[in-house]
């Protein structure tokens, strides 16, 4: 396990590396901002100073990056969080339906729901739904993070907990307005998560089925839901939860995209506002706090995965 | 001769055909491939089906509504927008462009793939090393980022955001086809192959490529998707074309503001996108089964 883990760690840092040097390439090529004869050393004081967290000035507010940066980045994770529940909560069970019975009705409407949700582009989607509370005659607002008649103080940078934190000024008010701005968008990023989860699910599904302890598990006389329950579930869950782990980065560019349309003050907006302005600077930042967080939430997932499934202890590359 | 050939002749169909068979009998997969086979004959002779200039106003006849609607001119099948210029001709221009550059790019990133990811599956040490933490490296950041910062070095155009795709969708790609391969190095007839003296080239041609075929497919697709929707969402951004490389998501951004007024024009757009992306996943899924099925 230690040994497991001393690996996962030195694959980490080498990637990290990589990344640096890929944010210190672009740093260089557009903003170069120290007049140094000497790349190396040039890059020996960019890497000290990401380090310490410094990552320069914006140019537009004066503001430091990191800080922006981190703070937007939060507020994508929380689009990408509850849009994850919503998937799970529709996405497993119809990917299990679809998978236990393979070929007949129930699979074939199920896979042409998830052919449709990953067929359909995001940021359409996003402004079809910026029209429906207006067809619908629904109220739900559909733009930002929050009415700006709040004023919340940054203490954490989710935005969840910074509302509740401020409980005595405006009860949950400032809560239910952020959780009535995530729900439109969180559900467009939901549409094609869950005809991912779908997908992914009814595959692992009919793997474990073709698989022999089934066929002993049939023999012993249990009943279908007995299998599902004992053994499928369970063995199931590992290949599903890796593939997700290998699809973060879509799933993280895609909800950058509906949070322009949206106009919700995530990564997405953050970037394509400073792009627009001529904010370089931007870009080496958003490439270390977004691949950062990648690579740390992979570790985290495989570490998960090696609890849950003992087989995967023994792989020494992790990824195969 | 003990065999007699002559009476009782037995052709043995080629894998190709084989596959061939099995999908013609598929009927969704025909209608998309016939519908994928219109497709790019609109995109190859997109300026000799056009009614109208893609640019062309017609200052007398704005925002006019499909030709079902009330109120419609038949001159113009699909209405007009704001400034008078025909949606039909827009949308097929919009096709085109679209369509033309997720072909390319996936034509460009299936050569290039299956060569670097070949060459990482079938050597080892240093040269294969460098290439995983490189590819573990780049998986990391998502993809529209990369085309972001590729597209502000590069400069912003329609070539240049197709260049930026194509290299943010590669690392993906090479990875696919690495774990493929080695799946396949493994197997016996590999072992065998190997034992009879074949070198790389050989390996590749006999024992491996035509045992990869399955998740080939299930790859090339994937891409195409991912090529597809992410044009249009840098055309959508405004990184991508131009005011007269008009492809699908810049079409779609431009008639953001008219969004009340007429519907049409943001819908259709879109259900073109859509169109594209379903039939071009159906067709491969019935390429996919044939050939699983022709395997087995």
């Amino acid at each position: 396990m230690f040994n497991y883990l001393l690996r996962r760690i030195y694959l980490l840092s080498i990637t990290a590396f990589i990344l640096t040097l890929l944010a210190f390439t672009i740093e260089h090529w557009t903003v170069h901002t120290q007049i140094d004869d000497n790349t190396f050393s040039h890059y020996f004081s960019y890497l000290n100073s990401i380090i310490k967290g410094d990552f320069g000035v914006s140019i537009i507010d004066n503001q430091p990056i990191f800080n922006t940066g981190l703070v937007a980045f939060s507020s994508t994770l929380e689009l990408c969080f509850f849009a994850f529940i919503i998937a799970i909560i529709i996405g497993m069970p119809l990917g299990i339906f679809a998978g236990l019975d393979r070929n007949n009705g129930v699979d074939y409407t199920i896979m042409t729901i998830a052919l449709i949700g990953l067929a359909l582009p995001v940021f359409w989607v996003a402004i079809i739904f910026t029209i429906l509370p207006h067809a619908l005659g629904i109220t739900l607002p559909i733009d930002g993070n929050i009415s700006p008649i709040y004023e919340i103080p940054v203490v954490t940078g989710l935005l969840l907990i910074d509302s509740l934190l401020v409980t005595e000024r405006y009860q949950l008010d400032a809560f239910l307005n952020h959780l009535t701005h995530l729900i439109l968008p969180s559900t467009v990023l939901a549409l094609f998560l869950t005809s991912e989860i779908i997908r992914l699910t009814r595959h692992a599904i009919t793997m474990v089925m073709k698989s022999n302890y089934i066929k002993a598990a049939h023999t012993k006389g249990l009943t279908r839901w007995q299998i599902v329950y004992r053994h499928v579930l369970k063995n199931a869950l590992p290949p599903i939860i890796h593939q997700i782990r290998l699809q973060l980065s879509t799933i993280i560019s895609f909800a950058m995209a509906i949070e322009i349309v949206f106009s919700y003050q995530g990564a997405g907006m953050w970037l394509f506002a400073s792009i627009h302005q001529g904010d370089y600077l931007v870009l080496s930042a958003a490439l270390l706090i977004i691949s950062g967080f990648i690579l740390i939430s992979s570790i985290i997932i495989d570490f998960i995965l090696v609890l849950i499934s003992p087989s995967k202890r023994k792989s020494l590359y992790a990824d195969q | 001769m003990l065999i007699n050939n002559e009476f009782n002749e037995q052709k043995i169909q080629s894998p190709l055909r084989y596959i061939w068979l099995i999908f013609k009998s598929k009927n969704i997969a025909v209608v998309a491939m016939w519908a994928i086979i219109t497709l790019l004959m609109v995109t190859l002779f997109t300026p000799y089906i056009m009614p109208y200039s893609p640019t062309l106003q017609h200052p007398d006849m704005l925002l006019l509504p499909p030709y079902w609607a009330e109120g419609a001119n038949p001159a113009h099948l699909l209405g007009t927008d704001d400034l008078g210029r025909d949606t039909l001709s827009r949308l097929l221009k919009g096709i085109q462009l679209t369509l033309a550059g997720a072909l390319s790019i996936t034509l460009v990133i299936s050569m290039l793939g299956l060569l670097i990811g070949a060459t990482a599956a079938l050597t080892q040490g240093v040269k294969a090393s460098i290439m995983h933490h490189l590819l573990d490296a780049l998986l990391t950041i998502p993809t529209i980022l990369t085309a972001l910062i590729l597209i502000v070095l590069f400069g912003m155009s329609y070539e240049n955001s197709l260049l930026a795709i194509s290299l943010s969708l590669l690392p993906q790609f090479i990875r696919g086809i690495y774990i493929s391969i080695e799946n396949e190095l493994n197997k016996q007839h590999i072992i065998a192959l190997r034992l009879d003296g074949a070198r790389n080239l050989r390996l590749l041609r006999f024992g491996i490529f035509p045992n990869i075929l399955e998740p080939l497919v299930t790859l090339l697709t994937r891409i195409f998707t991912m090529a597809i929707l992410e044009i249009t969402t840098l055309g959508f951004l405004g990184f991508g074309a131009n005011a007269n490389e008009i492809e699908l998501g810049a079409l779609i951004s431009k008639s953001l503001e008219l969004v009340y007024l007429s519907p049409y024009l943001v819908l259709f757009p879109g259900v073109a996108i859509f169109l594209i992306i379903i039939v071009f996943n159906v067709f491969a899924e019935g390429v996919r089964h044939a050939i699983i099925e022709g395997e087995e």
